[in-house]
């Protein structure tokens, strides 16, 4: 069997070409397949929920209460045998795949992996961040519970807040107004279809370039390389020893989210039920906390005007402010002026400006997130801005501090 | 007239084009032209826009009727609430649109004070559009039970607080302007209605 494929596939040359690539052994690099894994999950149980979701909104009838048949068909899904885990599965891993996708992207700023020439995977790896919030946001919508209507208002209205061309990127991506009949059939097509396609193109494209350009490794290897006049890469071959840690890796990833999915539940639907004219108290995932919470600390008269274009509180803390970030995250690379190909980690105490740096923003970030529970905290909007500086500051200056020292300790070292 | 081969390629070409250059720039035009062409689907993606934004149509003597809980619908009395309650009111018969949903609060009536329109109000009875200036949430109400004066409307999405007995008036969070007031009176039936339209912008102010 295998060498009738052979004959016709050359399956051999594939194996030697691609198949001996080597994997470093280290466990911080299996942050990314996490992100991977919890996408392959996303779209298996995509799958099935697609297949008996109805993206209406004309009401009918459900026990009697008239509501959309968007809400009536998850109620639907829910009642079915185990068709409440596997939403359950899909909501976690949705969760899961961004907080992955974070650490790994963490992991890759701290040991410098994006410096030349990995920056082309740096940009695919920010594009693939903020296309998976886009897949998240467009999924809130889909059970068209008063959470889902909720939340797609507010970013109905972000997205007009754009100076000058709100209107009509507003009108383009939610088709209309809204609320209105037609966004729930465009988020379901971008959500299942779109989406995802845009989603698998750029993680190939990711893998090809890293299979090309192969991972980073410790700096030790290259000690170990120059006595044994060895390869390039220290590690396991991906077939067969990466396969079957990572399928391995795979079900063990699955059985915690099947766990987490059977005693934890998110938002269930009928918690908010669907829509009304009330709005509940409502926080959205995660992710979005940074944004929410950024939101909530704009003083409201912080709106002015230039060259006929508006800005509002919206617009700073749903446009500008998020661009912002990723404009930071974008130029990280380019700071980097190594001629040379770096290939090598570097240890993140070697470098006390990106190190603190890193640190710095993962503290403001965090500080915005609990600003998402300023009325659980009761703590005043301009109080809590107070905070977020005065955080941010003491950690740039701690871990500078801390930094700077252990380095000077080393090189004082050398000299005595 | 048919060129021979040799000769198109010849630079001395009186027009100075090769077969090269405009190859080259009809691939050039027609990738640039079919791209182009295919932004007017941009046109069609995002259909004109119906009237847009929040228009109420609430229109004098409109009477007021409850817009959530068991009793959705039925006409509010105005007899049913103490100072320091607050409901969400549609105008009879028009609950379709959301840009007509009210906030009907009742506070003692010396509590008023600028820029509050008191002759919007009755009874102690005021109204504000219930959607919030901020993101187009729907406002709550925050009651105190002890000082039913001190109680106040707050958006819960991002925690916009207006002040009832100051024209709901912005006293913390991100929304831009207040709430706009509404008309209100309390009619020989003990049902209320609505007597104006309201007095400033309603909606998210994008």
């Amino acid at each position: 069997m295998l060498n009738w494929l052979d004959e016709r596939l050359e399956l051999k040359k594939f194996k030697e070409k691609f198949l001996s690539k080597t994997f470093p052994t280290h466990p911080s690099f299996l942050i990314g397949e996490i992100a991977l894994f919890s996408f392959i999950t996303l779209v298996i149980t995509g799958i099935f929920l697609g297949l008996l979701y109805e993206p209406s909104t004309k009401m009918v009838s459900l026990f009697g209460a008239m509501v959309p048949a968007a809400y009536a068909s998850v109620v639907r899904i829910d009642l079915l045998p185990m068709g409440m885990l596997i939403r359950r599965i899909h909501h976690w891993s949705a969760m899961i795949m961004i907080a992955a996708i974070l650490a790994h992207l963490m992991r890759v700023y701290f040991t410098g992996a994006y410096r030349k020439p990995r920056e082309i995977n740096w940009f695919i790896g920010l594009g693939l961040f903020g296309i998976s919030l886009f897949a998240a946001f467009t999924g809130y919508l889909l059970p068209y519970s008063n959470f889902s209507v909720t939340a797609t208002s507010i970013g109905y209205y972000i997205a007009k807040s754009v100076p000058w061309i709100g209107n009509w990127i507003s009108t383009l991506l939610f088709a209309g107004d809204f609320p209105s009949t037609a966004t729930v059939p465009r988020f379901f097509f971008l959500h299942v279809m779109f989406i995802p396609l845009v989603l698998a193109s750029l993680i190939g494209l990711h893998m090809v370039i890293l299979v090309k350009q192969k991972h980073t490794e410790p700096a030790g290897n290259l000690k170990k390389k120059e006595s044994q006049n060895g390869k390039r890469l220290i590690g396991i071959p991906i077939w067969p020893e990466q396969a079957v840690i990572s399928t391995a890796f795979y079900f063990f990833l699955l059985f915690l989210v099947i766990l987490i999915a059977t005693y934890i539940p998110l938002n269930p639907i009928e918690t908010y039920g669907p829509p009304a004219s009330g709005t509940p108290v409502m926080r959205p995932d995660w992710y979005f906390l940074i944004v929410y919470g950024f939101l909530k600390l704009i003083p409201g008269d912080l709106s002015f005007s230039i060259l006929g274009g508006k800005i509002t509180p919206e617009t700073i803390g749903g446009v500008l402010f998020p661009s912002f970030l990723i404009l930071v995250f974008a130029l990280i690379p380019l700071l980097d002026r190594s001629k040379e190909p770096q290939n090598y980690i570097v240890n993140p105490l070697h470098r006390p400006f990106m190190t603190s740096f890193g640190i710095t923003g993962g503290v403001f970030l965090s500080m915005l997130v609990v600003s998402g529970y300023i009325d659980v905290l009761k703590i005043a909007p301009r109080t809590m801005l107070v905070y977020v500086i005065l955080a941010s500051a003491a950690a740039w200056v701690v871990s500078y501090t801390l930094l700077r020292f252990y380095n000077r300790d080393k090189d004082g070292g050398k000299h005595v | 007239m048919v060129n021979e081969p040799g000769k198109t390629m010849n630079k001395d070409n009186e027009s100075g084009i090769t077969r090269r250059k405009f190859i080259l720039s009809a691939i050039i035009v027609a990738i640039l032209g079919s791209f182009a062409s295919l932004l007017s689907l941009l046109k069609v993606l995002a259909p004109a826009k119906k009237g847009g934004g929040y228009v109420s149509t609430i229109s004098p003597g409109d009477t007021l009727v409850y817009a959530s809980g068991s009793n959705i619908g039925a006409t509010l009395r105005a007899s049913s609430m103490n100072p320091g309650d607050a409901v969400l009111v549609y105008p009879k018969g028009k609950s379709s649109n959301p840009a007509n949903l009210v906030q009907l609060i009742r506070l003692q009536e010396s509590s008023f004070k600028a820029p509050t329109d008191v002759k919007l109000t009755d009874k102690g009875f005021v109204a504000y559009s219930a959607i919030c200036t901020h993101l187009g949430c729907t406002v709550s109400w925050v009651k105190n039970e002890k000082s039913p004066d001190a109680s106040y409307t707050e958006c819960f999405c991002h925690n916009s607080i207006f002040n009832p007995s100051r024209g709901d008036k912005v006293e913390g969070g991100p929304a831009p302007i207040p709430l706009a007031q509404i008309g209100v009176k309390v009619s020989s039936d003990d049902s209320l209605v609505f007597t104006s339209n309201f007095n400033g912008k309603i909606g998210p102010q994008v």
